[in-house]
């Protein structure tokens, strides 16, 4: 099923252009089978990647990635792109910084520019109480071995001159956490880039198939599904499939289609928002993240602002957007940088969040065989994806739980040892 | 192109008795009141206002309105102003943006010549290798970024926000929409009409017809005699849920832009439609303008657009605009009629200019190419409200399938029609509006029916009768025989889609994305339709199989200004607050409070809190006054320990946690009276905690007899600490016996202080010291504190801060919630075990505090450095000797001045938290130092004689 | 802007009010187990679909109340319900 793929390079292009030669399709466009050793439910960053590295690391190749729309259509085309890894906790300092890792290389390993900027990451931080969380996280991370510390308000200024770093009356800038491997990443492309990869292995990706319901023997509920049963197939629109494994890759969807297995998950899902404006001359080179005043500015290269905020306080799977949204957006962001108040917001959009009661994801095993979740990514599954994706393939390939996510389990909700993110991630991007 | 300005026109805007003088480009121009900057800059025979994003070409006037992507330009400190819509301005100093280094020669156009490989997803496929050079491509590449410069000094100008409830808001004051809005304003509803440009009357305004003067004279009349609140230059940026729009307002004659927000009953979406742009070669050329463009130039402004012109006409528009130009004396060279088949292939010439155009393989010479080639239906109100609009490939556009039904389509967006019908149906609509808004104001106003009667019964959902406008037939242009621009915006050609499409980003939103076509400011309303038709093309499929794009708020961009309104971030202060002020105070930020830290020596403060008396202001403190019968059941509830036997004018501590185990927060409570108790909590937490208790009340225990009244802020909170504070206390208090036997250690009691009655007295501190705590009616609080200070003055009184208090506390050991605890620390963690009651019947968090008793868990322990002087921050980690396994950290810590050596609070493993186990503490520094886990956690006066003195 | 039937106050933007999640009763804290106990803290239905959830009135009443919303579509169900916990997917 290999094929072989038509390589990206200056000189390709250049080729290309000259001769007036179209490239060939991204990924192929095949018939549904009726059986794969595996199927991923979502055609995200998540599960292109799941597939990705079954095929990569592990030659299980015949796998087909099913999504209801478009590949890359939901949060992974929505999120603000940023990746980072400076977290609160030991275990989630390891797995983002080797997520970092592979988002590093991620251009040469699947030939493709995903414009990684590294530009610095900049937390700010508002009161004592934040800056002493602030210092915590760096401290962690140091001994993690990741590059973050916190700088006084005169660094935050040479890093970042559109801040406002006077004595404000109410937000003032105590000081940062500043952490320069974070960065913007050109998410479609780490769509496109997996799916493109896998593709070439012989991966097959599936859109417009959605899943209607997952087929399982034995287990505890109706229809042989939940605890003690198996993954046996699953229906989509485009008909059944058989397959042994089944890989929920899903966000905003997670608890519908882990409902299909008989698997309750501790999630609910809610909007995030974002919006972005009209492009000017580039003048911020970071990312900033304020979280009192809940909101992440980023410049892209285009010159628009991109913001996002913390997500909608009401659990919903409606995605309309809201003004309150970009009415609160745009105070918060003109106390952070009072000289944009002409700057003029051109499209605001928003996805939807799996948040689960730690603000950490539940990957791994469930209580139905063969039946794998990847879910709950809550506001940092963009950041996640290559990591989640190398370790969730492990995972299926080798039948046992790899120790990077083994605090992730579902079961950690049965015995109560949550993760302690919540503090540092409540409006963590 | 040459420009000029005609002689008056009928229908023209401009006032020609007044010139006003701007800068374009740094030269001196001059135009009239009424132009556009656009216009003025045409008439004086300007006809390159930009270069295009990724290729910079030469841009001149495309539709020569809000959304033409040529005309964005930087008005001073306000960039990407739309010169096609704002109005001009004496003194205006306009430049051009995304030129370098000039308008006339840009060196970035040298882009055009390598176009060929700039293809779809260009960046994508190269900059891989090698990695490191990634960030200087990337740098290269910002500067390619289009739009103006924000000046990041420009001040946050002044903007309100205005909330409105109307009846009816009609977007759009078109024919249609202003016989909308009389309608339903006729049948008594309050109406909002809403237009987009800077008068109403939408097409009307720049025919020249007899017939359509009169109707806009007479639609004018009959607005000024109504009711109906017109705004114009204002724009409905989105449809929200339950009808909340946001309104932009910007020609508010003191705020720059304003936000309006109305809670609409029925909204009417009356937009008119929008010219389509035609794709063939050279169609982003300078003179290769739309048919609105060129009528509006010609009867709002008297602009000449052109010597010579070439027609290309699909319909009764564009046959109007070959008319205008006939009658104001540019020749019309060739008139080629979409209707029967023909199509414009090229437009040809030098780069700034256009020479000739090519259809049906005839060149002929012009300097004006007119396009009439069909409509966009800007349905983004409709979309945003979940209507999917649907293809008519007859009409050649969309039109509204299903939208909810307060929301109601009329003029073109709902069909075609003479004038006549488009103004009985915008009439129908109106009719309709205003009977939908009746029923729902009948409903809202019974769900509120405790407040307001309810009248009749509530009217029938008016069932919609309208007679639907008819569909005029279009022939179906997009594309010509050549290709050509799509996304004038972003450079985007009709080549890059179909290359994006076969490379198999097919559907509208993955070719969207990879080629940022519709992503640019015209926010798709003028590329969006030939985006899909290009992608329908290389599919081979129909416009309505390929679908269109999701329409995302707003629908004209509106500045953050405007969004943001005026910053309104209030902070509180206690009403000591002045006399903070006037005696040195350094402040720190609580929340919202703005609390004293110091006064200039903490250090000092400790001391003399320490040897003779001290006032604290404790005003945040959270206070909620609880009566009734049930309070004891409530207590046991919340708190892990046990309240049914407190004695009238005891206090007790007590610790909450959440239903998971997780501290929540503490404070003590006092019983002030048989069914009268004054809970207190953290600063932090007294809103929530009284949210907390509300629900426990409301939902769990409805039966329960418990009023609870929330009297944070109703109390000035001043508490005295130091062996001296008795002594002070008692030189301004009545009514109380204040003997260490009469009123002890926890005890609570209502007291006059300096005159002041009802304050209520609190033997109960933070601080280690004998101490009262004082909570005195706001209004007095200022007047106690001042007696306190005078009366004290020979006791060597004194006021400390927050800091003082922190030092003080730590001291003692006392931990903070939030600081020393986190989101994951349980009740037995803080060491309060014996407090964790569990043979009660319930309380909240029982079961998982049950669980955690038979745990081991981590600890939070007093821990001291080896070395006294030195003090670990607070975050530094333990670790395990010279690893960096983490296994705590520090949470407090501080040079005691009483203990004259460091002293700490930390979180560490469970392995660790019995006294004198050696620690090693890892400073930010890198240094590694030994501390040592004491005995229990006060590290000052660990058997509290002194304060129970 | 939701606008929420408060079944004191009439309809008011969702801003003026807390959301307080599915509503679900609590176990018996003297005979659950921990699995039950746990799924009452952790475990949500959260359908795509009507959804018995609570609010609390905090600019207006100053009541906590349940009211079932359709989740897919934002819509209440007329009238509001009484403060009671049962519920989840309703």
């Amino acid at each position: 099923m290999r094929r072989r793929p038509a390589k990206y390079s200056a000189a390709a292009l250049a080729w290309r252009g000259l001769r007036g030669d179209s490239w060939p399709r991204v990924w192929r466009d095949t018939e549904l089978k009726r059986s794969y050793d595996a199927v991923v439910v979502g055609g995200g960053v998540h599960g292109l990647a799941t597939a990705y590295y079954l095929a990569r690391n592990h030659g299980i190749t015949d796998v087909a990635v099913v999504d209801k729309a478009y590949l890359g259509s939901g949060a992974s085309g929505r999120n603000t792109a940023i990746v980072r890894a400076n977290y609160l906790t030991p275990e989630g300092v390891a797995f983002y910084d080797r997520s970092l890792q592979l988002y590093n290389s991620m251009a040469t390993d699947l030939n493709i520019n995903v414009m990684f900027s590294e530009r610095g990451h900049l937390t700010l931080a508002h009161s004592d109480a934040a800056l002493r969380t602030m210092n915590w996280r760096a401290e962690v991370n140091k001994l993690q071995g990741v590059n973050s510390s916190v700088i006084d308000p005169d660094e935050i200024k040479k890093i970042a001159p559109a801040l406002d770093t006077s004595d404000h009356p109410r937000h003032p800038i105590l000081g940062a956490l500043y952490h320069p491997p974070g960065g913007i990443v050109r998410h479609d492309a780490v769509v496109w880039g997996y799916a493109r990869a896998a593709d070439h292995m012989g991966v097959e990706m599936h859109q417009k198939t959605e899943v209607l319901d997952i087929l399982c023997t034995g287990g505890d509920g109706p229809d042989g599904k939940g605890a003690g049963g198996r993954v046996t197939g699953v229906r989509t629109n485009r008909g059944d499939i058989s397959t042994p494994v089944v890989v929920n890759c899903t966000a905003g969807w997670a608890g519908l289609i882990s409902a299909m297995a008989g698997v309750r998950l501790p999630i609910t899902t809610h909007p995030l928002q974002a919006a972005v404006t009209e492009p000017v001359k580039v003048f911020l080179n970071t990312v900033v993240v304020s979280g009192s005043l809940h909101v992440y500015i980023s410049q892209t290269d285009r010159g628009e602002l991109v913001f996002g905020a913390a997500v909608d306080p009401v659990a919903t799977y409606s995605i309309r957007g809201s003004l309150e949204f970009t009415e609160e957006l745009a105070g918060h962001v003109l106390e952070l940088m009072p000289g944009i108040s002409r700057m003029r917001l051109l499209r605001q959009w928003s996805g939807l969040c799996d948040m689960t009661p730690d603000y950490s994801p539940v990957m791994g095993f469930t209580p139905v065989d063969g039946f794998l979740v990847d879910v709950g990514w809550g506001t940092y599954g963009f950041k996640a994806a290559p990591v989640s994706g190398e370790q969730i393939a492990a995972a299926v390939a080798t039948g046992k739980t790899p120790e990077l996510i083994a605090p992730f389990a579902l079961s950690r909700f049965d015995t109560g040892d949550l993760v302690g993110e919540k503090g540092a991630a409540a409006v963590g991007h | 192109m040459t420009m000029s300005r005609l002689g008056s026109q009928p229908t023209e805007v401009i006032d020609r008795s007044t010139t006003l003088r701007f800068r374009w480009n740094g030269k001196r121009f001059r135009g009239f009141e009424g132009d556009t900057i656009a216009s003025a800059l045409a008439a004086a025979g300007e006809h390159v206002f930009s270069r295009s994003m990724k290729y910079h070409r030469p841009r001149g006037m495309l539709t020569a309105d809000f959304w033409d992507p040529n005309l964005l330009v930087q008005v001073g400190d306000d960039p990407n102003v739309r010169a096609g819509h704002r109005l001009l301005e004496s003194g205006m100093d306009v430049h051009p943006q995304n030129v370098w280094p000039s308008l006339r020669h840009d060196i970035k156009a040298a882009n055009g010549l390598v176009a060929r490989f700039l293809t779809a997803g260009f960046y994508y496929k190269t900059f891989m290798r090698p990695q490191k050079l990634w960030p200087t491509y990337e740098r290269v590449l910002a500067t390619f970024a289009p739009g103006g410069k924000v000046d990041l000094d420009t001040p946050h100008r002044y903007h309100d926000k205005r909330y409105v409830h109307p009846d009816v808001v009609v977007a759009g004051a078109g024919p249609a929409g202003i016989e909308a809005a009389l309608a339903a304003a006729a049948a008594g509803a309050r109406v909002i009409l809403v237009e987009h440009e800077h008068a109403v009357g939408g097409h009307l305004r720049y025919s020249s017809a007899e017939s359509a003067r009169t109707a806009l004279s007479e639609l004018r009349a009959a607005l000024d005699a109504s009711d109906v609140e017109v705004l114009t230059d204002s724009t409905v940026t989105g449809r929200y849920e339950d009808n909340w729009l946001g309104i932009v307002q910007r020609n508010h004659p003191i705020a720059v832009e304003r936000l309006i927000k109305a809670r609409a009953k029925v909204l009417v979406v009356a937009p008119g439609l929008i010219e389509r742009p035609f794709v063939f070669a050279g169609n982003d050329r300078p003179g290769v303008i739309t048919s609105g463009a060129v009528r509006r130039l010609i009867n709002l402004w008297g602009v000449k657009p052109g010597e010579r012109a070439v027609v290309f006409s699909a319909n009764s528009e564009g046959d109007a605009a070959a008319a205008d130009l006939d009658r104001v004396g540019v020749e019309v060279a060739a008139v080629i009629d979409g209707r029967e088949g023909r199509r414009v292939s090229a437009a040809q010439g030098p780069p700034k200019a256009l020479e000739a155009v090519v259809a049906g393989g005839t060149r002929t010479d012009a300097d004006l190419l007119v396009v009439a080639a069909g409509w966009t239906a800007p349905t983004s109100l409709l979309n945003m409200a979940g209507d999917r609009p649907v293809y008519d490939p007859d009409a050649a556009r969309f039109f509204p399938s299903d939208p909810p039904s307060n929301v109601l389509a009329t003029g073109g967006l709902a069909g075609d029609g003479s004038l006549d019908e488009l103004r009985a149906h915008g009439a129908a609509t109106g009719r309709l509006a205003a009977q939908r808004a009746s029923a729902v104001a009948h409903r809202l106003q019974a769900r509120t029916a405790r407040a307001l009667e309810v009248t009749g019964d509530e009217p029938d959902w008016a069932a919609d009768e309208r007679t639907p406008l008819g569909r005029s037939p279009h022939p179906e242009l997009y594309r010509s025989d050549t290709h050509g621009m799509i996304d004038l915006s972003e450079d985007v050609g009709s080549k890059d889609l179909v290359a994006a499409a076969r490379e198999g980003y097919d559907s509208v939103e993955l070719a969207k994305r990879y080629t940022t076509a519709t992503m640019g400011s015209a926010q798709g309303k003028l590329e969006t339709v030939n985006t899909v038709a290009a992608i329908a093309e290389a599919r081979g499929e129909t416009i309505a199989q390929v679908g269109t794009t999701v329409w995302r708020p707003p629908y004209a961009p509106l500045t953050l200004g405007a969004l943001a309104g005026r910053v309104f971030e209030p902070v509180r202060v206690s009403s000591i607050h002045p006399w903070h002020e006037a005696n040195g105070v350094h402040t720190i930020l609580a929340g919202q409070w703005i609390r004293p830290d110091h006064y200039g020596d903490p250090a000092a403060e400790v001391r003399n809190v320490r040897t003779n008396v001290g006032l604290i202001d404790v005003t945040p403190l959270g206070k909620l006054d609880l009566r009734g019968p049930d309070i004891p059941n409530l207590l046991n509830l919340l708190y892990t320990n046990k309240w049914s036997k407190l004695p009238v004018g005891k206090v007790r501590y007590g610790m909450m946690c959440a239903e998971d185990g997780v501290v929540l927060d503490d404070g003590v409570t006092g019983r002030l009276g048989e069914d009268h108790y004054l809970m207190t909590t953290t600063s932090s937490g007294a809103a929530s905690v009284w949210e907390w208790v509300e629900n426990w009340l409301q939902t769990e225990r409805p039966d329960w007899r418990v009023h609870v009244t929330p009297v944070t802020t109703a109390y000035t909170s001043i508490n005295v600490a130091g062996p001296k504070s008795r002594e002070l206390v008692s030189r301004v208090t009545t009514g109380v016996d204040l003997s260490p036997e009469a009123f002890a250690y926890m005890e609570v009691r209502t007291a006059t202080v300096a005159g002041v009655a009802g304050c209520f007295m609190w033997r109960i501190g933070f601080t280690c010291e004998l101490s009262f705590e004082i909570h005195v009616p706001a209004g007095h609080g200022l007047h106690v504190w001042e007696a306190l200070m005078e009366a004290g003055a020979d006791l060597g009184v004194g006021p400390f801060g927050l800091e003082g208090q922190r030092i003080m506390r730590l001291e003692k050991g006392h931990f903070i919630v939030g600081q020393d605890t986190d989101g994951l620390t349980l009740g037995p963690s803080t060491g309060l075990s014996p407090l964790i009651k569990l043979d009660k019947d319930d309380f909240a968090g029982m079961p998982e505090l049950a669980w955690a008793a038979d745990r081991q868990l981590p600890m939070i322990v007093a821990i001291q450095p080896d070395d006294p002087g030195v003090v670990p921050e607070e975050a530094a980690q333990i670790v395990r000797g010279d690893t960096n396994e983490i296994l705590g950290r520090i949470t407090s810590s501080r040079m005691s001045p009483t203990l004259g050596r460091s002293i700490c609070l930390g979180q560490v493993e469970p392995e660790l938290a019995a006294g004198g186990t050696k620690l090693t503490v890892l400073l930010t520094s890198g240094q590694r130092i030994s501390a040592t886990v004491i005995d229990h956690h006060a590290h000052f006066d660990p058997d509290g004689e002194r304060l129970r003195g | 802007m939701l606008l929420v039937p408060c079944p004191n106050c009439g309809p008011r933007n969702s801003a003026d009010l807390r959301y307080g999640g599915e509503s679900h009763a609590r176990p018996d804290p003297a005979t659950a187990s921990p699995l039950q106990w746990r799924g009452y803290l952790y475990l949500r239905d959260n359908p795509a679909d009507w959804l018995r959830e609570t609010w609390y009135c905090r600019s207006g009443c100053r009541r906590w109340f349940t009211l079932e919303r359709n989740t897919a579509t934002n819509e209440f169900r007329d009238p509001p319900l009484p403060g009671d916990k049962r519920g989840g997917k309703a």
